[in-house]
Formats: structure tokens, C-alpha cells, sequence
């Protein structure tokens, strides 16, 4: 069966990833270190605001936005940029491409096993904190279906993305340089720092035009609407597949032009 | 004279972690685990004089690189007493670097973007070796290979040949009482294996430096070392001279004989009129492994002529590695 | 033999430093690249910072030109730890591919030997950023200048830098014992951000986390109030030099400790 072969890589993900369990108690560690310093710097931010709602948002949605923001992040973060840098420099690469499976998909499917220990290992156990804490502030209805939609299109784009930076390695030794810049672009510009409510007109009309607050602002947007009309469900879904469209093509076409730039060079 | 390493009865034990096998097992990894404790090094003895090239055998995972580890200082014998050149390594080790020089064949330890002489200038700082000395030592390299093409290139584009030999340089570079080598020629082409075992003799006879090699080559054990220790699963198999324990096995030489017919068949009734010796074929000999203490070979292969129409003949020595092959497996009695 | 002391250890430090960024100008488009990467690192982050402020205008009673200070103030902190310690952030492989056993055979200080091998030139970025806005925020409060502040500056400077040098430090050992030590050192690093905040934000148990267990406050906040609050500064201001060294020369034995445990996987 053609799911099995994918599948494989799957399991073979989960156990090397459970191989560290100490990493993941720094990694529960560290998120929580990190949801404290959110907690309290947020809560002294809107308590020196004087106002509950800044932008349209209280004190709580900022809080769960950042939060599962962060949790967000850990689940998507694959690495891929250094993975396919250090394959390129290590020339390991030659034995992925020899594989029968596209390099793109291999890639991709090697690294899903740590999709579903992360996602029970931390993003769960952060959105049942974050419920908790906020006494139930994060709306529990059809929101729920939209999110998990709008988060498996978020994932799509953000590879892509990912991939498609990955693919710059073959031209440049600079992978720290490539890599942080991604980095840094997406997780600004996503509104994964800070809300994109908050930014200023211009910025946020610039944003808008690009597929990174596709990442983390759509998904968030959509599951702390409880009651959201159609008209925003279906635009804000409709441009993230749009996104997702437009950059697995591109990343694609990228990977397979720079591939034979490359054999054909010789390099 | 004294010696300039000594080991007694020296054992190192390490602590394992057993892995479990599969999803279930990673499980139950992450809850408990158990350790079990493995002897790298039993109970090993020798002793070293200045100048002595030896040669540190066994197969992979007997001990030999946690020996070396232990004599540099890295790692603390659980048992035991080891002096190098009257320092307790591990106590000392920052004194005892001083003394030694290290060559790791799979792994340089330059300065990776550097050329050779700006690494070379670094290890003079650290090793504070005198303008003199080190203007000396550098002659002494340049009467015996030619390393000004080397000097001035980066290590990072030179060939693996290259950077043994330049790692090779390196260690020797502040005059050490000891050089310990490992595996100096792995995956080097024969022309550039000859080349590093010409310059570890001479650096050897030059400065009078005892070797510490160890090796799974033994085109190199043939051509430097005179004395070989071996070790197998931690614990110490044989110390002595090669010659001797070349002459311990020497009575054995393979006399190979062709003839008519099939061999198989040939090689059994050989057998039958051999029954001292063993006999065997393959699709172009037949071979018998002849005991000289019992008989000469003139006089089995006179024998075999009187009886079959022999059309070729070869006789084989027996090769250090078939000896030490012997030795892993069957031991010295 | 001769003692080795702080000269002999200075003048190695210097060659090997020179010819470090000799053989790094040969690698002219990733030093350009990584520069880059730098600058959009410390761009985005004051942007952030700017959205921040631009909602909120003061948190706690820290207003924008004082946070704007102790955002400076971590900056240039935090340099030495970029510049002198990065290959930190390679001992983690260098021990899992036993290639760290060649630090160990020479007659010097292995911790020495062992961070003097990388210089990290990017991290000069950083601090001409941070330096700029440190002065800028300096002269936005009216602080005023005298040279005892300056020598205060640099004492308390050098204070915070060496916490930081202390956390990575200790964090990086970490992987002489544990097998994947991303996670600590990852934590670590993060740390650097949640220095920036001023503690008081936080409720007292996490006050006294943040100062005696895990020592982020030191970072920039107790040090600075030195010069941005001289009427009330607290004991733990005055006593952060001695802290910083402690937890210096703490780390220091860990590391080396860890580096004399280390049993080298690779045979």
C-alpha cells in the first residue's frame, strides 16, 4: 500500500524522538518558562493600558493568541532548512535523491512522526492549559473544525516556504544566515510575536498581501472567533489555500530548476 | 634503562545503557532504564622502553583506543597504575600533553581553515617551543619529505594523504617523548602508505620517539614495528617480539601445487597420502599446509611429483596476518 | 617548563583569533549573508519592540526610553557570549561524533583550547546596535554622564555578559551527559529574550526564580538599575559582580567537569 511506505517513516520518527526523554522535559520546561513570561509581561502591559480591549483584543485573547502561537511554532518548526543544508554539505543528499520517493515528500514524511509527538507532547497539553487558566475563554464550537482546517493548510505553507529557502542552501555554504532570516521574516510578519491587531495601518495593509500571516494569524483569528460569519471563514480559508497553492508551486518549480542547474554544472 | 611507560594491571569499566527494541521499548525507555557494566580494558600489563616502535593490535572494539585514552590521560583507569614517563597521566594531564603527540588517522586535529604553517606556529605558542628548536625541527621535516608545497595550503583542500601527513608533522612538531598513532594510513592509497611509514621510521630512529601504533594494517606492523601487543575483548593476548612469534608459527608454509583432474577430487586423495598435513583445493590450487618440524617441503612436493604429473608449484609464507588471525582465534598456547 | 598564565593564554588567544578572521574573509558570501541575517535578527526584534510600545506606552511604570534602555543594555550584554563562546553550539556534535577527544591532548586548558577555536564576527553587529541604542535611550532620559557612570556602565556590563557566558555554558555541557542537548541550550538561549523585561512585571515566587534559580534578571535588569534608578538600587545590584563571577567559575567546573567525565562514544 502506497500510505504504508509514508507511514513507516512515520513510526520511525516517534521512537527516535521518544529516545530523549530528558529533551523533553527541558522542552515542557521551557514552555513553561516561556507561557510565564508571556502571563506576566502581558498582564502588566493591558494593566498599565488603563483600557480591557487594545485593538480589539483583551487581555485574554492576547494571551491565548500568543500562547498557542508559541505552541503553534514548536508543532510546524521542522528544521528543514538546516536538514536539507547539511544534506547538501555532507553530500548525502545524492542517497535521498536516489530514493523512490520525491525529495520534497521523503523530507517532509521523515519528519511527520515528531508531528504527532508534538502535538501530544506539547501543543494539547498547551491548549488544555491555556483553556484552563483562561476559565474557558477560547471558544468550543464549529471554530474548532475551522482551526484544524486552517492548521494543516498553515503547515503546507509554512514547508513550502521552508523548502523553498532550503533550496537556496544549494548555492550558498551560509546556512545559519539563510535559515535566521527565514526565520526571523516569518515569524514577524506572521504575527506570531506580536498580533498582527496590533500593528500599524500601513504594516498591517503590507501584511496582508503576504502568505505569512497565513501561518499563524489565520489559524489563531479563526479559532478565538466563537461566532464567526461566514464571509470571514470562507475568505480567510480561501487565502490560505490560495497561499498553499501558490507556494508549492513555486517551491516545486524552484527545487526542480535549481536541481538542474546543478547536475548540469556539476557543483 | 627505564621504562617510559608502564602499565600495571590496569582494567577500565564502562557503564552501558541497554536500549529496547521497538515503539513499545522506546516507551518504556523513557520511564526506566538499566545499565550494565562492560570491561573495556581487563587487567593489562606491559611496559615500554624509549625508542621502541610498538605495535597495538586487536579488532575493532578490543580496548586498544580506551588503552591510548587512558595513557594520554583522557580517561581515568577504574584499576590499575599507569606512569608515563613518570607522570600519572589522568592527574597530570596538561604536563603529560606536553610529552605526547597524538595522531588520530580519520580525524585532524589542525586547524581546519588554517595553512599547515599557521598551525604549526599556533602548536609552537602552545607547546612554547624555542625559535631554535623549531627552525631545527623544520629542517629535519625538509630532509625528509617535501613539504613546502604543504606549508602554505589550507588543510581543508588538502588530500587525506596530505593531511596524515601534515597531522603527522604536527605531532612531532615539540620534540615528544611519545607519538601515539592511530590507524595513520587508513584509506591511503599504497604509494602514500609507503611514503608515511618511511617518515615515521625516520622520525623514530631521528629523535629516538617511541611509537605507539595501532593498526588493523599490517603492511604497517611488517614495516615499522618490531615488538606487538595484542588485545582481544580487554584482555591482553600476547606481548612479545614479531619475530618470535613469527618463528612460533614460522615451521608453517603453504606449499600449492596444480594439477591434472579435478582438483576436489585430486585433493582427497592427496589427503589420504598426507594424512599429517592439512590438504585443500579450490578451482586453481591445491594446498597443503606444511609442518617443517615434521617434514621438509622439498620432500612433500618430491612425493607428490613421484605420484602426479605437477604442472606449477608456489610456496607461501605465513603472513603476519594470518598469525594474528590464528591468535584471535585460537590463542597462544 | 614555564607557568602557563594569563599572558601565555592571552597571546594564543590573539593568533589564533587573527588568523581566524583571515581564513573567514575567504568565505566572503556567507560572512555577508550571516551579517545580513544579523541585522534582520536585531531589526525585527526592534520593530517588535516599536509595535509594542506604540499600543502600550508605558508597562509597570517603565517608560518606552527606559525599556528601549534595557533592551540595549541585553544587547550589549550578550555579545561576548556571540563572539567568544559560540563553538558552544558545536560541542554538542563534536562529543556525539567523538570528535572532541582531540581537545584533550594538548598542554593548555581544554576549555580554553576548545571556545578559543570560533570567533563569532556577527556578534559585532549586535553590538554596534546595541550600543546605539543604548546611547540613544541614554541621552532620551537625560541621564546625564559622568565618568564614574561610565565605569559603572562597563563594570555592570561585563556582570550581566558573564551570566550569560555562565547559562550557555552550563547548558552546553549538558550534552557530556544527556544525548540531545539542543533543548537545554536552545532554553538557554531563549532566555537572552525574556531578559530584557524588568522583573518587577512578575508575581514575588517568580521574582525569586528569575533571580536565584534561573539568573535571567541579572541579565539586564539588576545591572542597569545602577544607572537608570541610582536613588533606589537594590542590594542584588551591588552584589551582581560577585554573583556573575560565581556563576562563571561555577559553570566553568561543570563544563570542565563534564569534559573530564566524557568518555568518547567514538571508538
Amino acid at each position: 500500500m502506497k500510505l504504508k511506505k509514508y507511514l513507516t517513516l512515520t513510526r520511525a520518527g516517534i521512537i527516535e524522538a521518544l529516545q530523549f526523554r530528558l529533551s523533553f522535559l527541558v522542552m515542557v520546561i521551557g514552555n513553561l518558562l516561556y507561557l510565564i513570561v508571556v502571563y506576566f509581561l502581558w498582564k502588566a502591559i493591558y494593566a498599565s493600558a488603563g483600557t480591557d480591549v487594545v485593538n480589539g483584543m483583551s487581555f485574554t485573547d492576547t494571551l491565548i493568541y500568543l500562547v498557542l502561537a508559541t505552541a503553534l511554532f514548536n508543532f510546524m518548526e521542522m528544521y528543514t532548512v538546516w536538514e536539507i543544508g547539511r544534506n547538501i554539505q555532507s553530500g548525502k543528499i545524492v542517497l535521498d535523491l536516489l530514493k523512490p520517493m520525491e525529495y520534497r515528500k521523503y523530507l517532509f514524511w521523515s519528519y511527520s512522526g515528531s508531528f504527532v509527538t508534538q502535538f501530544f507532547l506539547t501543543f494539547l497539553p498547551t491548549f488544555i492549559a491555556v483553556a484552563i487558566v483562561t476559565h474557558g475563554a477560547i471558544p468550543l464550537g464549529v471554530n474548532l473544525i475551522y482551526f484544524v482546517l486552517s492548521v494543516v493548510m498553515a503547515v503546507s505553507i509554512n514547508y513550502s516556504i521552508d523548502f523553498l529557502v532550503g533550496t537556496i542552501c544549494l548555492y550558498t555554504e551560509s546556512i545559519w544566515g539563510i535559515n535566521i532570516m527565514k526565520q526571523v521574516i516569518v515569524l514577524l510578519l506572521s504575527g506570531a510575536t506580536i498580533p498582527i491587531a496590533f500593528f500599524p495601518e500601513p504594516l498591517k495593509t503590507i501584511v496582508h498581501y503576504l502568505p505569512f500571516q497565513s501561518i499563524y494569524n489565520a489559524p489563531l483569528s479563526l479559532l478565538l472567533d466563537g461566532n464567526p460569519a461566514t464571509e470571514t471563514v470562507l475568505s480567510t480559508l480561501g487565502t490560505q489555500l490560495i497561499w498553499c497553492i501558490i507556494m508549492m508551486v513555486i517551491s516545486k518549480l524552484f527545487w526542480k530548476f535549481s536541481l538542474r542547474q546543478i547536475t548540469v554544472n556539476g557543483g | 634503562m627505564s621504562a617510559i611507560i608502564e602499565i600495571k594491571n590496569v582494567s577500565k569499566e564502562f557503564k552501558v545503557l541497554n536500549r529496547r527494541e521497538g515503539l513499545k521499548g522506546s516507551l518504556k525507555d523513557l520511564f526506566s532504564r538499566d545499565y550494565k557494566t562492560v570491561k573495556a580494558v581487563d587487567n593489562i600489563s606491559m611496559s615500554i622502553q624509549q625508542g621502541e616502535i610498538v605495535g597495538y593490535l586487536g579488532p575493532n572494539g578490543a580496548g586498544k583506543s580506551t588503552t591510548i585514552k587512558m595513557m594520554t590521560g583522557v580517561l581515568e583507569p577504574t584499576s590499575g597504575e599507569i606512569l608515563v614517563g613518570g607522570n600519572i597521566p589522568y592527574q597530570n594531564r596538561t604536563k603529560n600533553a606536553q610529552e605526547i603527540g597524538v595522531v588520530f588517522g580519520q580525524r585532524s586535529q589542525l586547524w581546519w581553515a588554517l595553512p599547515l604553517v599557521e598551525s604549526f606556529k599556533i602548536l609552537k605558542d602552545i607547546y612554547q617551543i624555542p625559535n631554535e628548536k623549531y627552525e631545527g625541527i623544520l629542517k629535519l621535516y625538509r630532509s625528509l619529505v617535501d613539504i613546502d608545497p604543504l606549508l602554505h595550503k589550507p588543510v581543508r583542500q588538502m588530500s587525506l594523504g596530505q593531511r596524515t601527513l601534515s597531522d603527522i608533522l604536527a605531532a612531532f612538531l615539540h620534540d615528544p617523548k611519545i607519538v601515539f598513532l592511530d590507524e595513520p594510513t587508513i584509506g591511503l592509497d599504497v604509494a602514500m602508505k609507503s611514503r608515511i611509514r618511511t617518515l615515521i621510521h625516520a622520525l623514530n630512529k631521528e629523535r629516538n620517539t617511541t611509537v605507539i601504533l595501532t593498526t588493523h594494517d599490517m603492511g604497517d606492523v611488517d614495516a615499522l614495528c618490531k615488538r606487538i601487543v595484542i588485545i582481544d575483548k580487554g584482555k591482553m593476548l600476547y606481548d612479545n617480539d614479531i619475530d618470535h612469534l613469527k618463528s612460533f608459527f614460522g615451521s608453517y608454509r603453504t606449499l600449492k601445487i596444480r594439477i591434472d583432474g579435478e582438483l576436489k577430487e585430486q585433493a582427497t586423495l592427496i589427503q589420504k597420502e598426507l594424512p599429517q598435513f592439512s590438504v585443500s583445493a579450490n578451482d586453481e590450487w591445491i594446498s597443503v599446509l606444511v609442518d617443517e618440524e615434521k617434514a621438509k617441503v622439498i620432500e612433500v612436493l618430491g612425493k607428490l611429483q613421484h605420484s602426479y604429473n605437477v604442472k606449477d608449484m608456489q610456496l607461501e609464507e605465513i603472513s603476519t596476518e594470518d598469525v594474528i588471525k590464528k591468535i584471535y582465534e585460537e590463542g597462544v598456547q | 617548563m614555564k607557568r602557563k598564565g594569563l599572558r601565555f593564554y592571552a597571546k594564543i588567544y590573539c593568533k589564533i583569533l587573527a588568523q581566524d578572521l583571515k581564513s573567514k574573509m575567504s568565505y566572503r558570501a556567507d560572512f555577508i549573508i550571516s551579517t545580513i541575517g544579523m541585522i534582520f535578527t536585531n531589526i525585527a526584534g526592534f520593530i517588535s519592540f516599536w509595535i509594542l510600545f506604540r499600543n502600550f506606552p508605558s508597562i509597570n511604570g517603565w517608560g518606552y526610553y527606559e525599556m528601549l534602555f534595557l533592551y540595549g543594555f541585553s544587547l550589549v550584554s550578550l555579545t561576548p557570549v556571540q563572539c567568544f563562546f559560540d563553538n558552544n553550539w558545536s560541542l554538542r556534535q563534536h562529543v556525539y561524533t567523538g570528535d572532541f577527544i582531540k581537545y584533550c591532548f594538548r598542554p593548555i586548558n581544554t576549555f580554553f583550547y576548545y571556545q578559543s577555536e570560533i570567533f563569532d564576527i556577527k556578534g559585532l553587529g549586535q553590538l554596534a546596535f546595541g550600543l546605539i541604542t543604548l546611547i540613544y535611550s541614554w541621552i532620551k532620559i537625560g541621564l546625564g554622564f559622568t565618568p564614574l557612570m561610565l565605569l559603572k556602565m562597563i563594570v555592570f556590563l561585563i556582570t550581566a555578559s558573564l551570566i550569560m557566558i555562565a547559562l550557555q555554558n552550563a547548558a552546553a555541557a549538558t550534552c557530556f551527559w544527556i544525548q540531545n542537548s539542543f533543548y537545554v541550550l536552545d532554553l538557554a538561549y531563549r532566555f537572552r529574550d525574556y531578559a530584557k523585561y524588568p522583573i518587577t512585571i512578575f508575581s514575588p515566587v517568580f521574582r525569586f526564580i528569575f533571580t536565584f534559580l534561573m539568573p535571567i534578571a541579572f541579565i539586564a535588569y539588576y545591572p542597569s538599575l545602577v544607572i537608570l534608578r541610582p536613588d533606589k538600587v537594590p542590594l542584588l545590584s551591588w552584589l551582581s559582580p560577585i554573583i556573575g563571577i560565581a556563576f562563571f567559575w561555577l559553570s566553568y567546573k561543570i563544563w570542565m567537569h563534564g569534559a573530564k567525565n566524557y568518555s568518547g562514544t567514538g571508538s
